[in-house]
């Protein structure tokens, strides 16, 4: 029986233990450690790119009707993400980001999601093409109630704002 | 008094029992990372058990699939009251990336209920010992509402 | 025969609170804190508290019991508290800084004979659990069992040999003791010093502590014969394996470093109770950390060529009267 430790159990005995005492040190994530999402609904314009890469289906979203437009919610599942950071890799305006923190731990599912609230206002309405004989203004905007249709026609990069 | 010391020991001394529900090997390594002379839960009470008889905390990885489906139900029913259940990583919560699968059925709390999930793929030592000392205190709770 | 009511409580008193279930508990636990805390200290780590061990007694006794369905229900819950009423009387046998609660005329006997108790109750226990985990277990601390048990009965030969000198084996622990406080501590004797290290490393497979717990082989049978334990049960077995330390420890420094006598009782039990706590880390927490865990048939070969041969040399030493 070879006996290759004794020394080292020994030595270690006397020493400093090399345990990183967590819970009451605390301890910062590596440089460009990938944690829990940051999401800045500010800067998103619902190309929806995101969705499409995400390989867990971590990403929703749902839209609630209102006055001025569509409240567009976009909603990050943790418990379901991979944090491949696909999603920031792919997004346009650089709405999505993944912090240096890593405590995700949660009773509940709802301490494990990510939302981001944003509008999506509703299109100008076109403006009628003057007739050359009339001469006629264009409508105000406000007033005008646009149709479904030309909201779905209509290409959201260039409608989403805000 | 003696009632008293019970509740305390319970949240100074949970064992670990791990289940592989079909995972990829990541959240196994560092539930083993956290009990290696880095991370030494062992400090904090944690031991990693051989039966799940022994067992107050069942920490389960990876989605459930169909052949260990079975298994994780019949482990966990095993396990004696008051438990915790745990899960590590993505996948038991929501199946992950293996969502869809033809041998995936689940995510687990289709079948148990989930107490405390650690989210990460994956998580971070530091978040499992987050995680586990969340366990414990969770576990201390349902000692007293007993 | 009068029984007298005061000598009836004084037994009382030394089953109950001194040498027996009281102080031997919390001195065991104690001692099996020390051990996990020194065992981490050599693999770097910092270790769980001293009170970890009763932590997790107190922890055990507040959860669920399980019976099995297949289990024989009587045998499996009465094995753990008939092993652990065993080793609280072996520790009123067991003479601790000279202080003996019973004694007698082969009391070391009585002792060999109890120390079997404890690891045939984890047997009966393990194979009433029915469980095929726990079987393999059973067969495996079988087999401890007959490895240790060759060496053990070789050093306490030798020990009572060198002792009674030229008349009858002396198999009493109190002659023992007496006889180390005239002619000084049997461990500076150098023919017992190959027995003292056979004992030394007789305990941690009595004790079933790290490279030779064959029986309770957690990663790969699950814990062998506690396999099915759960809730209070449990609790008691580990107190017993506690309590096993203690009284194993204690035969030691009574077999070997029994001479130490200040005339106090109470320094002298302070010294063997610090005697106790450096063999535990000597033979149970430094083989630990420096050991794996060893197959069987390793087991068996390893205790009876080289810790009975260990032995033997001593008895021979000690029968030729060098």
């Amino acid at each position: 029986m070879g006996l290759p430790f004794i020394k080292e159990a020994l030595t270690q005995l006397f020493s400093k233990p090399s345990t990183a005492n967590y819970p009451f040190v605390p301890r910062e994530a590596p440089p460009n450690y990938r944690g829990r999402i940051v999401f800045h609904p500010e800067l998103c314009i619902n190309c929806n790119m995101c969705e499409r890469v995400c390989s867990g289906g971590a990403i929703s979203h749902s839209g609630v009707e209102t006055e001025e437009g569509e409240l567009i919610t976009r909603r990050f599942f943790l418990g379901a993400c991979t944090f491949c950071a696909h999603c920031s890799d792919f997004c346009a305006k650089n709405a999505i980001e993944l912090s240096g923190d890593y405590h995700m731990v949660a009773r509940e599912e709802s301490d494990l999601v990510v939302e981001g609230t944003y509008l999506k206002k509703k299109p100008a309405p076109k403006p009628i093409p003057p007739k050359p004989a009339e001469q006629a203004k264009p409508e105000p905007v406000a007033e005008a109630k646009p149709e479904p249709k030309a909201e779905e026609a209509a290409d959201p990069a260039c409608a989403v704002e805000e | 008094m003696f009632k008293k010391i019970i509740e305390n020991s319970m949240a100074k001394s949970p064992w670990l029992f791990h289940i592989n529900a079909g995972s990829c090997n990541g959240c196994d390594i560092e539930l083993v990372a956290v009990l290696t002379p880095k991370y030494d839960a062992e400090r904090l009470g944690f031991k990693l058990t051989g039966s799940p008889r022994h067992a107050d905390i069942v920490v389960v990885t990876g989605p459930v699939t169909a052949q260990s489906k079975e298994r994780v139900i019949r482990t966990i029913a095993q396990v004696p009251d008051p438990k915790v259940i745990v899960t590590l990583g993505s996948c038991p919560r929501s199946c992950n990336v293996f969502k869809g699968s033809y041998s995936v059925v689940g995510p687990l709390d289709n079948y148990v209920d989930i107490d405390v999930s650690i989210a990460g793929c994956a998580p971070k030592p530091e978040a499992i010992i987050d995680g586990l000392a969340l366990a414990a205190a969770v576990l201390k709770e349902k000692r007293r509402a007993k | 025969m009068s029984i007298d009511i005061n000598t009836i409580l004084m037994y009382l008193l030394y089953a109950l609170v001194f040498p027996g279930l009281l102080f031997s508990s919390v001195f065991g636990l104690w001692l099996a804190g020390v051990d996990r805390k020194v065992v981490a200290r050599m693999q770097k780590r910092i270790g769980p508290p001293i009170m970890q061990p009763t932590y997790d007694f107190f922890k055990l006794l507040g959860k669920e019991t399980i019976i099995p369905a297949n289990a024989a229900t009587t045998t499996f819950m009465l094995a753990p508290y008939v092993g652990l009423v065993s080793l609280v009387v072996l520790a009123l046998f067991i003479p601790v800084g000279g202080f003996q609660a019973f004694g007698g005329m082969a009391d070391i006997v009585v002792v060999l004979y109890l120390l079997t108790i404890p690891s045939l109750s984890i047997i009966f226990g393990g194979s009433a659990s029915g469980n095929p985990f726990a079987g393999v277990g059973v067969s495996r601390s079988m087999v401890a069992i007959m490895a240790y048990e060759l060496p053990l009965i070789l050093v306490l030969l030798a020990v009572s040999k060198a002792v009674s000198g030229n008349g009858m084996l002396t198999f009493s622990l109190e002659g023992i003791t007496t006889y180390q406080k005239l002619n000084g501590s049997l461990l500076f004797d150098w023919r017992l010093l190959p027995a003292a290290v056979a004992m030394l490393l007789v305990i941690p497979c009595e004790v079933g502590s790290h490279p030779f717990d064959v029986g309770e082989a957690e990663t790969e049978i699950c814990e062998g014969p506690l396999v099915e334990y759960s809730g209070a049960p449990l609790a008691v077995f580990k107190l017993s394996h506690a309590i096993k330390m203690f009284v194993m420890t204690a035969l030691f420094a009574a077999l070997f470093l029994g001479g130490i006598a200040t005339g106090m009782l109470w320094l002298d039990i302070v010294i063997a109770l610090l005697i106790c706590t450096v063999v535990t880390i000597i033979c149970m927490s430094f083989l630990h950390a420096i050991t794996a865990r060893l197959k069987v048939e390793q087991v068996f070969k390893f205790f009876w060529t080289v810790v009975s041969g260990l032995a033997l040399v001593s008895l021979i030493l000690v029968w030729i009267g060098i």
